[in-house]
């Protein structure tokens, strides 16, 4: 693993130089302009760049300049660089999705002591409670997201339903320690706890966002376990994996699979039968939301400390509807 | 299975006979070593099956299901190691097939969306899985090229590609997965059986074997072993160094660009992250298998016994239901005794050692 974080921090050295390099030439052109930086947990993931997209329609209506930067790995090794060079270009504020609820306190506060007001969107600092006077980690404005425990009942109750609520079902997650994906199997498995007292909840797999390895973990704990009954894939490679599993099996439509998010590749899945159905968060909306929010603080208007945006439950019978099929991640 | 060690051993027939004991001890040492990835194999089988059989009354190995499961999970990791595998020999290294093999998923992905509007659909596959391997030689070759002409060293030439391929392919792919839509041939291809063995099995086990022979019958395995042996010497004996490095790295490009198209076969999509996390598993399994990381040894079938160590550990765990975290710690373990078998061997054959 020693040779892989060092490509990490060659990877993040390169991408902050091309950053601060980049902000040189733009910084004098438009004085009048609120410039707001947008960083994601990672450049190269629908969800974000679909968030994006939300931030950019907010811009544009608002007449804001949106600077988009990033890392391409979930890491704060990668973020914290992209970071310093985004506060080095001074902009008039920074949304920020943190990779880490601890490790990027410290180099957010350098922000928030350059006079940039931060909000954090999809994952959080310290407990996620901000202007509280705690004086630790609440100097963000405002949180926006969704509701992830929320969300991992939401897949809980979908997966319930789908299997008659009684049986064998288990987690495919990404690695532990990521805010988001941990909420959501904690959101499930509390689901399952408390409503659906005839679901066994197997122990949770993890896959390092690998769908070959997801793939064969479903393989076998269905080997192990004969009459597993369903799956929750917590973010795209897990369920992406788990449905292939689940296809090697020959179990499809049997061992039923939720997953959550909603690029497209998720939807091909459900119209092929391989996914049952899809739990789409609303990142749009929170890029849109989070502009609105920066640009309602600049304008010494005040903004509210957390802001929580929903999701859509997708499956078979409603993909091709209209008002729910602009919830798919574009790309 | 008859594992074939090239480089031949120093002769030995004229040995005083005092030194007889440190001989027995030395050819014993050798055997263990070149075999070591399979007694690994068969440590672990056995020790599975044990297991299942004791803590649940289950069959690890004869359930025909877990063979399949295992095959499937080590046909990425095992393409990306055979090209390695030919690399490591030589004494180089390919750091960049990880994002090869997802720059070739996602060329596969879209030339198959793209064809099939315009020819039968068989056709698309068949042209989009060509194209994309094509394309897996090109940062292959440029690899070649860097390290044969301009004396690049390998672990920095092929650093550079690494990053080169992986914002290549996030490009083509916009940043996201791209899926191939309305191609059952495509799914067939990664999800189909044929006498209940997966297609990408086969494919992959024809291919491997297709480079075992390469490897072990012919005149570029055998230059190959020179090279990585002792390149001065292979120089003096008239091999062309430059043309062969050249030709290594683009095979070990086509290697992870066939494990790409399998890839996005299999998932009905491609993923620029698809090899991400395999790099390691492939250098593993080459050091598992028996090679040096000094060049001049190991063998393409010692690298398929450590691919399967790797994958059979993973799922075995999962299959005997143990904290994922041990498979960390077990891979490594495996990895650091495979060295430590090397390492004992150069000392016995009074090879170098390096301190």
């Amino acid at each position: 693993m020693e040779r892989r974080s060092i490509f990490k921090a060659i990877a993040a050295m390169a991408l902050a130089t091309t950053v601060a390099f980049a902000a040189g030439p733009s910084i004098a052109q438009d004085n009048e302009k609120f410039t707001i930086a947008l960083i994601p947990g990672l450049t190269t993931d629908a969800f974000y760049i679909t968030m994006r997209k939300g931030a950019q329609a907010a811009a544009d209506a608002l007449g804001v300049e949106l600077v988009f930067q990033g890392g391409p790995e979930f890491n704060p090794t990668v973020q914290v660089p992209v970071l310093d060079a985004v506060i080095a270009r001074q902009p008039d504020a920074i949304l920020i999705a943190p990779t880490d609820t601890t490790q990027l306190i410290e180099p957010l506060r350098r922000a928030h002591d350059a006079g940039i007001p931060i909000i954090t969107v999809d994952t959080f600092i310290g407990t996620g409670q901000y202007q509280t006077g705690s004086g630790d980690a609440d100097f963000p404005l405002s949180y926006i997201a969704s509701d992830n425990i929320l969300g991992g009942r939401m897949a809980a109750r979908a997966l319930a339903d789908a299997i008659g609520g009684e049986g064998k079902v288990y987690v495919s997650n990404v690695n532990p320690g990521i805010s988001t994906t941990d909420q959501r199997e904690e959101g499930f498995k509390l689901e399952m706890s408390e409503n659906f007292p005839e679901i066994e909840v197997l122990e949770t797999q993890f896959n390092e966002n690998d769908a070959n390895n997801a793939a064969s973990q479903l393989q076998a704990v269905f080997a192990r376990n004969g009459d597993l009954k369903g799956v929750f894939g917590a973010n795209l490679f897990s369920a992406l994996g788990a449905a292939n599993g689940v296809q090697q099996a020959g179990q499809t439509g049997t061992i039923k699979v939720v997953a959550f998010d909603a690029p497209t590749s998720i939807i091909d899945n459900i119209d092929s039968g391989l996914v049952d159905v899809a739990i789409a968060q609303h990142p749009a909306e929170i890029g849109y939301f989070g502009v609105v929010s920066a640009y309602a603080h600049l304008t010494e208007q005040s903004i509210p400390t957390l802001i929580g945006t929903g999701f859509t439950v997708i499956d078979k019978s409603n993909v091709t509807d209209p008002e729910v099929a602009k919830y798919i991640y574009s790309d | 299975m008859t594992t074939t060690e090239i480089p031949p051993q120093p002769a030995q027939e004229h040995v005083a006979p005092q030194a007889d004991h440190a001989d027995m001890a030395q050819s014993w040492v050798q055997r263990i070593a070149s075999l070591r990835a399979w007694l690994f194999l068969a440590a672990l089988v056995i020790g599975f099956e044990a297991w299942a059989r004791i803590a649940f009354n289950g069959t690890f190995i004869l359930n025909p299901f877990n063979l399949q499961s295992i095959a499937i999970f080590a046909v990425a990791p095992l393409l990306l190691a055979t090209g390695q595998t030919f690399v490591i020999i030589s004494g180089g290294i390919d750091l960049s097939v990880g994002f090869i093999m997802g720059l070739a998923a996602v060329v596969a992905a879209h030339v198959i969306n793209a064809a099939g509007a315009l020819m039968p659909l068989p056709m698309a596959v068949l042209l989009g899985a060509l194209v994309a391997v094509l394309v897996a030689g090109i940062p292959g070759l440029v690899n070649g090229l860097l390290i044969s002409r301009l004396r690049v060293p390998p672990f920095i030439g092929t650093l550079g590609m690494f990053g080169v391929a992986r914002g290549v392919a996030f490009l083509l792919a916009g940043g996201t997965v791209v899926p191939v839509s309305n191609n059952p041939f495509f799914s067939a291809l990664g999800n189909g059986r044929i006498f209940n063995v997966p297609h990408i099995v086969i494919i992959t086990a024809v291919f491997v074997l297709l480079m075992h022979y390469l490897l072990s019958q012919t005149r570029f395995g055998q230059h190959n072993y020179a090279i990585g042996a002792n390149p001065q010497a292979a120089r003096r004996a008239g091999i062309n160094i430059k043309g062969h490095l050249t030709r290594l790295y683009v095979l070990s490009g086509l290697c992870a660009g066939l494990a790409g198209v399998l890839y996005s076969a299999r998932f009905n999509a491609g993923a620029a992250q698809a090899g991400e996390p395999l790099l390691l598993d492939s250098v593993a399994a080459v050091v598992i298998g028996g090679a040096s990381l000094f060049g001049g040894s190991g063998t393409i079938l010692g690298t398929v016994a450590g691919a399967f160590v790797i994958a059979v550990i993973q799922y075995g765990l999962v299959f005997v239901n143990v904290e994922p975290f041990w498979q960390f710690i077990s891979v490594g373990v495996v990895i650091i005794i495979s060295v430590l078998i090397d390492q004992a061997q150069r000392r016995f054959s009074g090879g170098r050692v390096d301190e």
